[in-house]
């Protein structure tokens, strides 16, 4: 199968993404800096923790892809939390909670999607003010207050197991393989793919360009509704401040994975590494008492980091810049 | 009119009807006929040729024929009925493919990915593709096309040529009964484009219509069987080879009787600009060495990707040389391109669009823009000093364009190419690099071009042109270097310079 001549191989070491070499400096960094970073109930915990934030970075990948971006992913997450506490508090079903979650983060996300596909408001202001809109509506809608009494069931969403292994990693990894699938083997993913490639080659393919947007889009808004659930169930409240800069980490993690903003270049595998990795920076600079507003800084050089390491392996591979 | 007729009986008797006729259909952009009552018929087994200057409607009316553009009027038939084309989709159920120019292909997505965007077949998995039929057709289409390549590669790890053979593997995927063609060999090599002639001429043998863009005349009466000629949005003529010379063709197309010689004002040659020996570069050149002199226009030649538009970057500072000199103006250069464009080097790229021009900005600002330092004391750009150095070149280069402010996008072919030499006259060069001067620029516009460089080089400048038509080199260097495999194989001289010479130096078995 693999007879056929392929475009001159780059170095071994050129074809490494800086990603990985990231993590794993990080991870050696840790592990030398503080005896407690490798244990087995820590690595968990930095899974675990990272959950949230992968499942909005799958999606934030896609819109990336499609040259757009959610800036109202935070708001959004905060929106669904408190709307699903205060179903959750008022009937006590994870499963209305999940209902509405998602419903309000899909609403929003289309609200998105056509605000881009239709309007065609760049992405950055449509989701501008949709971040705008929805983090002003958490607020009247838990009269800015947290939503206490969350009940046990959706707890569990976060704290419970499934074979021994926590709920929250059993989540991401199901939406990791599901995300997977849906860009790598499916029309929809080569649409994704050309949204971002070549808009025109979708153009005469015959294939409508808008409700690939709205689809993009509002899934970014459903998968931002799940992770509030998620986040719901770790606070043990639904709080309308609750995804306040989730949508920098979600943003910076897709960066660090390696997608660039341009061409339709985006790397699904790449992203759970980046928010393995800007999980991993958290835990480590907690264990070694960095504070987190410092935290947020480590986050920043991370993600120009690996920018600078991307354009210079680039040109060790011969690529134009 | 009457031979036209005849040539439809002939063809009427043997197959029926058209695979696909238009009827009188008419295009209109705000501000623009782009088609006005053309009518065009394609034969099973026929290949058309599409003729016509940039701007005459060749490519809205292929853009009609795929449903990208709607026909404002006119009717089309297939296979005599009556049918409309008012979606891509629609274009495709006809079974009308279109291998188009500028590429259709998405970067990241591989070869396969590709060829089925939008028409893939679905896997056993409800929603999910059928990646091994893809593969197996895949291969199935590039081993047609004589492409050893691995359909899981993406196409942007891919060159220009190789992206075209899979652009219009794309297109011969589709089993389409009607292929339309936009200039398929302009980025072609000639091993790539004669494989490409054979499977049209198997295709031909399965009945397959095509309707064949091209500016190349050698094309055109070799792969023609019929001869349709656009200008202004209208149809001129259709005829078929053997009624038209290529310049009475020419004459059709422009409207106007044009000299395929292009003017030249050969004198002797003056003081040497540009003297490289032994140059070597990263880029793969190897032990490059020429000369181009005050008063020359220096041919660069060979087939694509024998490297030289690499010798051009070279030059300019653009990869970085690994052995050799190159001495401008007498001086040793070894700087980046600021430091070639500060000396008085210009290098007009093969694709202006995106190396050599800001298409939004104004005429003025980009005539300016090379010049910048020597245009403006202390770093302060004065805009009536800019719109009075870009009226100097509009009159200079007879540059059609409605003022100063008018964005360069709106400016046709020529004329951007014009305003990219005006640029660097505005900036007071003296040698000229240009890759592949003509490309997309019609017939009339080039002989203006050329009548420029002319005037450039009778004004004590240089020039060294890379230039794939051979018969451009031929009429207008003083000299010109044949290219293969990185290396000068050959220097022609005035005297000796014939296509077949360059054609004869420049293959592989020579």
């Amino acid at each position: 199968m693999l007879d056929r001549t392929l475009p001159s191989q780059p170095a071994l070491l050129a074809r490494i993404p800086g990603v990985v070499v990231m993590l794993a400096v990080l991870n050696i960094g840790f592990a030398w800096a503080s005896p407690g970073f490798l244990s087995l109930a820590n690595l968990s915990n930095v899974l675990a923790q990272s959950s949230v934030l992968l499942i909005l970075a799958l999606p934030m990948t896609l819109v990336i892809m499609t040259e757009g971006l959610d800036l109202s992913i935070g708001a959004v997450l905060s929106l669904a939390s408190v709307s699903l506490a205060l179903v959750a508090v008022a009937t006590g079903s994870l499963v209305l909670a999940l209902i509405v979650g998602v419903a309000v983060g899909a609403a929003c996300g289309a609200v998105n999607g056509w605000l881009v596909a239709w309007l065609r408001i760049p992405p950055f202001v449509a989701t501008l003010g949709m971040f705008g809109v929805a983090q002003g509506l958490a607020l009247a809608v838990s009269d800015g207050q947290s939503i206490t009494g969350i009940p046990a069931s959706v707890q569990a969403m976060y704290s419970g197991a499934m074979l021994g292994i926590p709920v929250p990693i059993l989540l991401m990894l199901a939406a990791a393989l599901a995300m997977h699938v849906l860009l790598y083997t499916t029309p929809f993913g080569t649409y994704v793919f050309a949204l971002g490639g070549n808009r025109e080659a979708l153009a005469f393919a015959g294939i409508s360009q808008r409700r690939i947007l709205l689809c993009v889009y509002t899934l970014a808004g459903a998968m931002g509704g799940l992770a509030g659930l998620l986040l719901t169930a770790r606070l043990n409240s639904g709080h309308p401040s609750a995804g306040i800069g989730m949508e920098f980490d979600a943003i910076a993690a897709v960066a660090v994975g390696g997608t660039s903003f341009e061409r339709g270049n985006g790397w699904l595998p790449g992203t759970v590494l980046g928010v393995i990795t800007i999980g991993v920076l958290r835990n480590g600079l907690n264990l070694i008492a960095i504070p987190s507003s410092l935290q947020v800084c480590c986050i920043g050089v991370l993600v120009i980091l690996a920018f600078v390491f991307e354009a210079f392996s680039g040109v060790r591979r011969g690529e134009p810049r | 009119m009457i031979i036209e007729q005849t040539n439809a009986t002939t063809v009427l008797q043997s197959c029926g009807v058209p695979l696909l006729e238009l009827r009188g259909i008419s295009k209109s952009f705000p501000g623009v006929k782009a088609l006005q009552d053309v009518s065009f018929s394609v034969w099973p087994g026929e290949v058309h040729m599409l003729l016509g200057e940039n701007g005459a409607g060749k490519s809205t009316l292929m853009k009609v024929l795929c449903g990208a553009h709607q026909a404002d009027e006119g009717a089309f038939l297939h296979r005599g009925e009556p049918v409309r084309i008012m979606s891509p989709t629609d274009a495709r159920k006809l079974g009308i493919a279109v291998i188009f120019q500028e590429f259709s292909l998405v970067p990241y997505l591989d070869i396969a990915d590709n060829i089925f965007l939008g028409r893939a077949p679905r896997g056993r998995i409800p929603g999910t593709l059928d990646r091994r039929l893809m593969l197996d057709e895949a291969r199935r289409v590039l081993d047609l096309l004589g492409m050893d390549i691995d359909p899981r590669t993406k196409v942007h790890q891919l060159g220009i040529a190789q992206q075209q053979m899979v652009e219009i593997a794309k297109a011969l995927s589709q089993n389409a009964g009607i292929l339309v063609m936009d200039e398929p060999t302009a980025a072609l090599s000639e091993r790539e484009s004669e494989q490409l002639f054979r499977v049209m001429a198997r295709l031909k043998t399965q009945g397959v219509a095509i309707v064949y863009i091209s500016h190349r005349m050698a094309e055109v009466f070799a792969l023609g069987d019929r001869i349709t000629v656009l200008r202004d949005g209208q149809r001129i003529r259709s005829l078929l080879p053997h009624e038209a010379s290529p310049d009475a063709l020419v004459q059709m197309m422009v409207g106007r009787s044009v000299d395929m010689t292009y003017p030249r004002h050969f004198g002797a040659p003056g003081e040497t600009l540009l003297e490289i020996s032994g140059l070597s570069a990263a880029s793969g050149i190897r032990d490059i060495a020429l000369t181009v002199r005050a008063g020359e226009i220096v041919g660069l030649c060979g087939l694509v990707g024998s490297g030289r538009t690499e010798v051009a970057r070279a030059i300019f500072g653009a990869d970085p040389i690994t052995s050799g000199e190159v001495r401008v103006f007498g001086r040793i250069h070894h700087g980046g391109p600021e430091a070639a464009a500060r000396l008085g080097v210009a290098l007009i790229p093969e694709s202006r669009k995106t190396e050599g021009l800001a298409l939004n900005r104004s005429v003025a600002d980009n005539i300016v823009s090379a010049g910048l330092p020597k245009l403006f004391s202390f770093g302060v750009f004065h805009p009536s000093r800019a719109r009075e150095i870009a009226r100097d070149i509009i009159a200079r280069l007879s540059i059609a364009t409605a003022g100063t402010q008018v964005a360069v996008g709106t400016l046709s072919g020529g004329n951007q190419q014009k305003v990219v030499i005006g640029k660097w006259l505005a900036a007071k060069a003296r040698l000229f690099i240009l890759d592949e001067p003509t490309r997309g620029i019609d017939i009339g516009a080039k002989a203006q071009i050329f009548a420029l460089v002319d005037a450039l080089v009778q004004a004590g400048a240089g020039v060294l042109m890379i230039s794939s038509e051979q018969s451009e080199i031929v009429h207008v260097c003083d000299r010109a270097y044949v290219m293969r495999d990185k290396r000068i194989v050959g220097e022609l001289q005035r005297g000796e310079l014939s296509e077949q010479n360059i054609v004869l130096l420049g293959m592989h078995d020579a």
